[in-house]
């Protein structure tokens, strides 16, 4: 990045107590980061009816009512289908922009939302409990980045409590609902606090403890935030019609982010609904399609900016669903399912063996590929030491 | 060997002050006024618990305004009236507790679109919640929120379904890996039948199984209620919520000893709630410098707070919707789970939208709040005092050298003392990162 830019972003003059502090300091975005997005998929998605075993009986027997989505389902081209909502998401695959990893789990597979989900954010499906200082995957990855003079690698989107797949130890990852609430107000008139309001100076406090150093930061960082992005972001113009529905406006915001050229290389986004135990049909349906219209929008805007080969989506939830379906025309907690992964600068197509359905643990589908060899494969195109970030080698599966 | 909770005794060396009296309303309350903290530091601590909790609850017309918020069939307004109890509450612990239940058994109404059941399930944790901990736990598995919530409604005997057994053991009584898979789909089968009709609870007979089940060894044609007995009743259930309760009111990561003294007070009290609780907050553990400011106050804390500790009012309304953009949607928690709390609560977004809470209420730019800053400043000529008075109203006058030196150089900078010059002190006093703590 030219000294011009640099000092347009963080003029020495406007942020003095800035320049000591850690995270902000050097964030040297270079504008050719690859940027990796997850979204999860929260409560549990039905993998089984998200890329569906069309041809199998087993499927349909185990699945009476459920089942009747395989007519009009999309087919890929080893016997599965995605569900007929996926109209945009299986017309990238088949151009080659988007891959299905079939039957991705972890061994020993918990059924507790909680649980699935902190082994799926922290990658460590051994641990026993979650502590207030646990690391996410991608905070891991965040802290290497951090160390490889990226900075502030990693947002979280959305919501405004950071996902534990984004906790770091060294860098603070910001979470971000709102473009608009990025103004730091004054008390005393209107508008934002002034560059060289005396009330700033609060923010030089440093703590005389840990937590509130960790206050200290936390404060730094948001009024950077506040000086900063907003200016960045003023930049971007959208190149896509996005769908009105919270997910697309999350999406919008996170392509604001990777196309203001900010350094921000992992970026985490929610959608939440998944969890459906009863008259799962419309519901379902109702969320992949949110899903499918606002997804396509994110991916050919970032496209648009020139950004396709450069942006890749994972999409994970913690555990698929039951095999059989339930008796209220839902499904139940199960094991593995599918991820997908779309971008330009990967393989497309299927990976790893489709689970068979005659062989199951308790009901549920046996994973047939670790979720780690997907998280792996992604650190790897990022350009991360996958093997740090993962506490082991995961051979990957070809993404 | 020394107890945890031997009780704290005043001395002159370690007296009931301003600073401790402003820990136990923050941590029992939603905190209060200087001139309420001032008397109660000076009455000593068993007048700041008799405020905390007093033997007669005089919080007015709750009742009535309970149903007329669930008249009108709007979340909004359920939500709000919540608001306004933690506010004006006569009985601020029987509000904290509401709260920790409502995290401890999180029902979202983003499932059940129904506030008159969202409100009803709030009611019983103001009813009960300070009660026996077996009452509260049948009731909530009486409770038509909870039961459909955790899809206990469609539990039938010949399809039973786990969810409602599952969390009743992980996040309610006991805790993982205190049970088995078996123990969970035994008790599901007690609970089959336990079902909702027209907003109330129903035993549906013909949908529930009354044969032989076994659950944690013991055998029989168990009920829902069995359950409960067998659950509250086990030593890990103490030990989990001795737990929750020492992160919630004292610090967040408390020692073994801690938990097992805490748990022994619960047991001995025959697993009454409040009289365990009033021996945590009489308890030297809960005084000690590990406790204080050691929790990252949440949403509630800082926003209710902030209203309580200048002595105003504000709209309950606007309060609740700066909650939820802080992350703290009540009625709405994110998950079964609750929330996540602590450090997860600060991002600097979140620290900005605290900041502008701050800078707008003092600006009464929305909230209506009922008081003008300058009023509190009245009579303080000098900018030595005036940081006095803000430090003392918002952080009971106990902050860092570092803090104090900030905000006096600020102070030292006013010319004159317009109502901007106060609006101005008090968001920099809110933005030190010690009112960030609880």
């Amino acid at each position: 990045m030219s000294l011009d830019r640099r000092s347009f972003l963080f003029g020495a003059a406007a942020m003095p107590w800035c320049l000591g502090s850690a995270p902000w300091s050097h964030w040297l975005p270079r504008g050719d980061e690859r940027i990796l997005l997850v979204l999860e998929l929260a409560g549990g998605n039905d993998g089984l009816n998200t890329v569906i075993p069309v041809d199998d009986e087993r499927y349909q027997r185990a699945r009476p009512t459920l089942g009747s989505v395989r007519r009009g389902a999309h087919r890929l081209d080893d016997g599965t289908a995605l569900h007929p909502a996926l109209v945009a998401l299986h017309r990238r695959i088949v151009a080659g922009s988007g891959a299905v990893v079939h039957g991705v789990g972890y061994p020993d597979p918990d059924r507790s939302h909680f649980k699935s989900r902190d082994i799926w954010h922290t990658a460590d499906p051994a641990h026993q409990r979650v502590q207030t200082d646990t690391t996410g995957w991608l905070g891991r990855a965040a802290d290497l980045l951090a160390r490889a003079g990226a900075g502030v690698p990693a947002a979280a989107v959305g919501g405004l409590e950071v996902p534990l797949a984004l906790k770091a130890l060294d860098v603070t990852v910001p979470s971000i609902a709102r473009v608009e609430d990025f103004q730091w107000l004054s008390a005393s008139r209107r508008g934002p606090l002034a560059k060289d309001a005396p009330a700033r100076e609060v923010l030089e406090v440093d703590g005389a403890d840990d937590l509130t150093r960790f206050v200290g930061d936390v404060a730094r960082s948001g009024a950077a935030l506040a000086d900063e992005l907003t200016r960045a972001l003023q930049r971007y113009r959208p190149r896509a019609e996005y769908p009105d529905n919270p997910l697309a406006r999350d999406l919008g915001l996170a392509a604001q982010l990777s196309v203001a050229g900010f350094g921000t290389r992992l970026v985490h986004v929610r959608m939440s609904g998944f969890d459906t135990h009863a008259r799962q049909l419309p519901t379902h349906a109702g969320l992949l399609r949110q899903l499918d219209e606002a997804l396509a929008a994110f991916l050919s805007d970032v496209e648009q900016h020139g950004l396709g080969d450069r942006v890749v989506v994972l999409l994970h939830s913690e555990f698929g669903r039951r095999v059989a379906e339930n008796a209220s025309q839902g499904t139940d907690h199960g094991a593995a399912g599918p991820t997908l992964v779309f971008g330009g600068g990967l393989n497309g197509g299927s990976h790893g063996p489709v689970p068979d359905l005659d062989d199951l643990d308790d009901g549920d589908l046996i994973a047939t590929t670790d979720f780690r060899a997907v998280y792996a494969d992604l650190l790897r195109w990022l350009g991360v030491d996958s093997e740090k970030v993962l506490g082991g080698q995961f051979a990957g599966v070809g993404l | 060997m020394t107890d945890p909770l031997a009780p704290y005794e005043p001395s002159v060396r370690d007296p009931f002050d301003l600073r401790k009296t402003g820990h136990l309303l923050r941590r029992a309350g939603f905190g209060a006024s200087l001139v309420i903290r001032r008397r109660l530091a000076r009455a000593g601590l068993d007048a700041a618990l008799e405020f905390v909790a007093p033997a007669l609850d005089q919080t007015p017309a709750a009742d009535e305004l309970l149903q007329e918020a669930i008249s009108f069939g709007e979340i909004e307004r359920v939500r709000a009236f919540r608001v306004w109890l933690a506010l004006q509450s006569a009985h601020p612990l029987r509000q904290r507790m509401s709260g920790f239940w409502h995290g401890h058994f999180a029902t979202s109404n983003q499932k059940l679109r129904d506030p008159r059941a969202m409100a009803l399930q709030q009611a019983t944790f103001d009813r009960l919640g300070l009660g026996r901990f077996d009452d509260l736990v049948l009731a909530m598995c009486r409770d038509p929120a909870l039961l459909r919530w955790l899809d206990n409604d469609v539990n039938t005997s010949q399809q039973p379904n786990e969810n409602f057994a599952r969390e009743l053991f992980e996040l309610f009584t006991l805790g993982r890996g205190h049970y088995t898979e078996r123990d969970i789909r035994e008790a599901a089968r007690a609970f089959s039948g336990w079902h909702v009709r027209d907003g109330r609870f129903y035993f549906a007979r013909r949908q529930h199984d009354d044969g032989e089940k076994e659950v944690f060894g013991r055998r029989g044609p168990l009920d829902g209620d069995d359950i409960v007995r067998l659950c509250v009743g086990r030593g890990e259930s103490a030990r989990f919520l001795a737990a929750r309760w020492l992160r919630f009111f004292v610090h967040p990561a408390p020692e073994p000893d801690e938990i097992e003294a805490l748990a022994r007070v619960y047991e001995r009290a025959g697993r009454d709630v409040g009289a365990t609780l009033l021996v945590l907050f009489r308890s030297r553990l809960f005084f000690s410098t590990r406790a204080f400011r050691s929790k990252v106050k949440s949403p509630a804390d800082f926003v209710i707070g902030t209203v309580r500790s200048l002595g105003g009012r504000a709209q309950p309304t606007w309060l609740a919707r700066v909650m939820a953009s802080l992350g703290e949607t009540w009625l709405e928690p994110p998950s079964v789970e609750g929330w996540r709390g602590e450090r997860a609560w600060l991002s600097p977004a979140s620290w900005l939208l605290r900041s502008n809470f701050v800078a707008d209420l003092l600006a009464r730019r929305n909230g209506g709040f009922s008081l003008s800053p300058g009023r509190l400043f009245r009579g303080l000529n000098v900018p030595e005092h005036r940081v006095r008075a803000t430090l003392m109203l918002l952080l009971d006058g106990d902050v860092g050298e570092e803090s104090a030196a900030r905000l006096q150089a600020l102070a030292a900078r006013q010319r004159g003392f317009s109502e901007r010059d106060a609006c101005e002190l008090l968001h920099a006093a809110a933005c030190l990162p010690e009112y960030q703590l609880s």
